[in-house]
């Protein structure tokens, strides 16, 4: 039913009842408004019914192009973010609906804006309103698009060189000879990263995000910030850089604050040269300010949303991965997005067809070494971590290496001579070890934590088939996992269980938090061994998983 | 020769200055004959009004101090309950800014706090060992969870819009001879404020500390009566108000007269201001107790040398323009002395930070000159409104913190139907 403007009069006497037409067929109706305090005021509010009210549109309130930055919970387009409007299929008729905005609108937005109890509220999103203030100010002439930092706010203001990566645009704040400086221009690639230009960051940490209320919006006020927060040596380094041949350099206040960052290009800098369709077009230096976006790419954030301590820890880390086949290359995948600074992924394999319904690499790759392919990919991806790939067989390559260096170890390949050679390089180099492996169709999967100072083999014997879940009729193929077994047919879903008890029990490896040697299986139930055969049963140690699709069951390390 | 330390601190200040807002302020009564105060405040009044505005802006409300006080006497009765002291073994006074009428709102609406001292006759309780003592008193406030600090016990009242600082403190003369002693080689009371020193316990050094808030707050409300403004007679606001045709502003009191307190609030406020928008260091900023006594030695300083000012206006630039000159240099080292303990500076920490303190004070101050200038170049009284509330952040787009001086009122006509609400929407994890 449609809307009876008449009666939303009647309900709502500030509602002006002269239709006016808005772009895209929308229909507004103008709000009487108060008489204001000083600063408070805007020149307008309307109720706003965009095409498709009722059925397939929300109605929303609009105010005037000079409340947005001015007010809080104002869009960039004037529209007010308030909840108001329950929209189709919750019950209510049309004129119920726009009658819940209004009454929104007076009584969340207007009365508490006059009363002054919605000036905090800039604090509570600050980047939402930079984001408008960057939108504003762009142009296609900018200089610089974005800021990329790479590392944690410093604790005391600083001035430091970044780089300009064209064609981008984009600033990352992080010195040449950072290494994650490199893997993040690698990440861009040649098509966005094919030349380097040296810039100038302030970087001054904030006790606070700005917000529309104290943001500096002129170079006189940047100026003043910077006249307070740099040092006076500092103040001469950034505002006379020395110039290179010359040149003249771009300059970039960066504020930090935790998750909050914002940027400004200053006035002055070389030219601007965009490449458009049809040749070059060279741009003046701005005149002003240019308001930036900046992203955290540093690993505290991509990698633990700064809530992880021990991603610092992580990052100082050297991971030896043995094997890069259905367990070890998304693992390595997982590690890397976990923080681990270094890994290295030794295995002689190359990708054939069969590998890739579960395998990190896809059909691109086919013929690829793993161990290459594998990096590449992550090293691009995961600008937190890097990966060095070593294409040799993990037997062959601990013949002539050792574990000096290493933190962990993990062995994924499931190859009983490697598990021996790993013991050998461990007496050489204790280092904790990480086994992992997968029974058929993945119908458990186990890992052994092992402290340094804990062996494998007790013995002579391997421990492999004796901590399996199952006992396998000998019909089923049952080559070592990590082997192109042709018959073990399972999901990247099935493998990815695994996959995740592996690395989640390295990563406690890792952060320390593995004090005595163990075992944890992943134990498919009953119901999951009989959709692959009629004839598998669990060890009498799994059972408890027999009712269930899978459990993780912990056990001591015999 | 000078006649007094003071007067020598503003001698030097006037010879180190390197603005002059006097003659801003000057220039801006020039061809006006100022015969009467009523000149004077017509020619300076939009200013006035202005300053005086914001000065009502960061008002704490007087029932928020009552709340203030009402909690710091009930943590006082929790403390003679809990320690089984006599009734009158303690008292609990307010200190600082509380004391002196220059406490203040903060920009960003976090709680202030309200400074009292908890001041106990050691005659009358077992304690001696100055930890111990501020561990007893540590114990009895367990239950509302207090942080330690230096010098005091920070207990958060939830709900409330402050924070108390409980300072644990005892009557000088009480304390034991031999820990008098050690205390004498570093700090003594000044003689004129004797009878109000306090011994409080420091926990760096696990000693008693000479302290004198009473005092401190005695010095400051003394020099605030030093009368600097040539035309004592106030006229009524509202006469002046019809006179430049401006807008009432919300409490018709012209309180600016008092115009140390509200130097010392106005210039805290300009402080906070910088910090909220980031210009000066949260960490380095200027604390509070070293612009109270700045300010206020200028003050003083200025009255001993027998100089008179027009307008309160006139001697808010002159207090903005020599306030950086204030702070004693002597060996490389800076001084602000505190007035109350011989030997006591409270600008200590600035010569053990690379300068960082100094600096932030040099800018802050630089700041402060240059947006009184900014604000006295202005004539046309919107414009005067518009940088007045700017700089201090009162109201609308520039506000930090909140309370709209108008009317408000949420609309014209209240609607004559409401429907039934909504239920709450319900939001899974992406």
């Amino acid at each position: 039913m449609s809307l009876d403007v008449a009666r939303l009069w009647n309900d709502f006497p500030d509602l002006l009842p002269e239709p006016l037409s808005r772009a895209r067929g929308a229909t507004a109706y103008r709000l009487k408004l108060p008489s204001f305090p000083w600063g408070r005021d805007f020149s307008w509010a309307e109720l706003v019914l965009p095409h498709g009210f009722p059925d397939h549109a929300v109605a929303k309130i609009m105010l005037s192009p000079d409340a947005v930055l001015r007010i809080p919970h104002v869009e960039y387009s004037g529209a007010l973010c308030i909840e108001g409007d329950p929209g189709p299929g919750c019950g209510y008729s049309a004129n119920d609906r726009a009658l819940l905005l209004l009454l929104a609108y007076q009584e969340r937005f207007l009365g508490p804006w006059l009363a002054g109890d919605l000036d905090g509220d800039f604090s509570t999103e600050p980047l939402n309103y930079w984001y408008i203030e960057v939108e504003k100010a762009r142009s296609r002439a900018d200089p610089v698009r974005a800021v990329w930092t790479i590392d944690e706010c410093p604790p005391r203001p600083q001035v430091r060189e970044g780089l300009l990566l064209l064609p981008s645009r984009i600033v990352i704040a992080g010195d040449r000879d950072m290494p994650i400086t490199g893997r993040t221009i690698n990440s861009l690639g040649a098509a966005r990263a094919s030349q380097q230009i040296r810039v100038l960051i302030a970087d001054i940490p904030l006790s606070h995000p700005l917000t529309p209320a104290t943001w500096p919006r002129t170079a006189s006020d940047l100026d003043q910030l910077l006249n307070g927060r740099l040092r006076p040596a500092q103040r001469v380094s950034f505002r006379h850089p020395l110039r290179q041949r010359g040149g003249s350099v771009h300059r970039i206040v960066l504020l930090r604050h935790g998750t909050c960052a914002f940027a400004y290009l200053l006035p002055g800098g070389p030219a601007t040269v965009i490449e458009l369709e049809r040749g070059k077009k060279t741009y003046p230096p701005r005149s002003g300010p240019l308001p930036l976006r900046v992203h955290r790419l540093d690993p505290a954030w991509t990698v633990g949303r700064d809530q992880h301590p021990e991603v610092a820890h992580r990052q100082t880390q050297h991971v030896l991965v043995l094997g890069a086949g259905a367990l070890g290359s998304p693992v390595v995948e997982h590690l890397a997005k976990a923080g681990v600074g270094y890994i290295t992924l030794v295995d002689g394999d190359n990708l054939a067809p069969a590998n890739i319904g579960r395998h990190l690499l896809g059909a691109d790759a086919i013929g690829q070494d793993k161990a290459d392919a594998v990096a590449r990919r992550v090293n691009a991806s995961q600008p937190a971590s890097h990966v060095t790939p070593i294409v040799m067989n993990a037997g062959k390559w601990l013949d002539s290496n050792t574990l000096a260096g290493v933190d962990l170890v993990l062995d994924l390949t499931g190859e009983h001579d490697v598990r021996w050679q790993v013991e050998q390089a461990r007496r050489l180099h204790p280092c904790p070890l990480l086994i992992g492996w997968m029974e058929p169709y993945v119908a458990a999967a186990h890992v052994c934590s092992l402290m340094s100072d804990t062996s494998w083999l007790q013995g002579t014997e391997d421990l492999m088939g004796k901590l399996g879940a199952v006992d396998w009729p000998d019909d089923v193929i049952r080559q070592e996992p990590g082997c192109s077994s042709r018959f073990q047919s399972y999901t990247a879903a099935a493998a990815a269980y695994a996959v995740a008890l592996v690395a989640e029990n390295a990563l406690k490896m890792l952060d320390g938090a593995v004090v005595e040697p163990r075992v944890v299986s992943w134990v498919r139930g009953q119901r999951y061994l009989n959709d692959q055969r009629s004839d598998l049963a669990l060890r009498d140690w799994a059972a408890t998983a027999a009712t269930h699709d899978g459990l993780l069951i912990e056990r001591a390390f015999p | 020769m000078p006649p007094s330390k003071n007067a020598d601190l503003v001698l030097n200040a006037e010879r180190r200055r390197r603005v002059r807002l006097m003659e801003a302020v000057a220039s801006l009564r020039k061809g006006t004959a100022l015969e009467s105060y009523h000149d004077q405040m017509k020619a300076l009044g939009p200013w006035a009004l202005e300053l005086n505005y914001v000065n009502q802006h960061i008002t704490v409300p007087q029932e928020q101090i009552d709340d203030a006080a009402k909690a710091y006497h009930s943590v006082a009765r929790r403390l003679v309950t809990e320690l089984k002291w006599p009734d009158d073994a303690i008292k609990v006074l307010p200190q600082g800014s509380a004391s002196t009428q220059t406490l203040i709102r903060s920009p960003d609406r976090s709680k202030f706090d309200v400074d009292a001292v908890c001041q106990v006759d050691l005659n009358r309780i077992a304690a001696r060992e100055p930890i111990a003592f501020f561990d007893e008193v540590g114990d009895a406030l367990e239950p509302l969870d207090p942080t330690r600090k230096n010098r005091c016990w920070n207990v958060d009242v939830t709900g409330d819009p402050f924070y108390l600082e409980f300072t644990p403190s005892v009557p000088l003369d009480t304390v034991p001879g031999v820990a008098l002693e050690s205390m004498a080689r570093q700090y003594t009371p000044v003689e004129q404020y004797r009878s109000t020193a306090l011994a409080v316990v420091d926990n760096r050094t696990r000693q008693w500390k000479t302290s004198n808030p009473e005092g401190m707050t005695k010095w400051v409300n003394d020099v605030a009566q030093l009368q600097l403004i040539r035309i004592v007679a106030l006229e009524s606001a509202t006469a002046l108000d019809k006179s430049l045709s401006i807008e009432p502003v919300p409490n018709q009191e012209v309180e600016i007269i008092d115009t140390l307190k509200v130097a010392i609030r106005l210039f805290k406020r300009h402080r906070d201001m910088c910090v909220y928008r980031q210009t000066i260091d949260k960490e380095f900023k200027p604390i509070s107790i070293i612009i109270v006594t700045l300010l206020t030695s200028c003050y003083a300083g200025l009255a001993d040398l027998g100089r008179t000012y027009g307008h309160p206006v006139e001697l808010l630039a002159d207090l903005a323009d020599l306030l950086p000159g204030m702070v004693l240099e002597l060996n490389g080292k800076y001084r602000v002395d505190n007035p109350t303990v011989e030997g006591e500076n409270f600008a200590e920490r600035w010569n053990m930070d690379e300068g960082e303190r100094y600096e932030a004070f040099e800018t802050w101050c630089d700041i402060l000159a240059a947006d009184m200038r900014t604000i006295l170049a202005a004539t046309d009284p919107q414009v005067i409104r518009e940088r007045v509330r700017s700089v201090f952040g009162c109201g609308g787009n520039t506000s930090g913190s909140g309370g709209a001086s108008g009317s408000g009122g949420s609309g014209n006509q209240q609607p004559t139907r409401r429907p039934p609400p909504p239920p709450p929407k319900t939001t899974g994890l992406a």
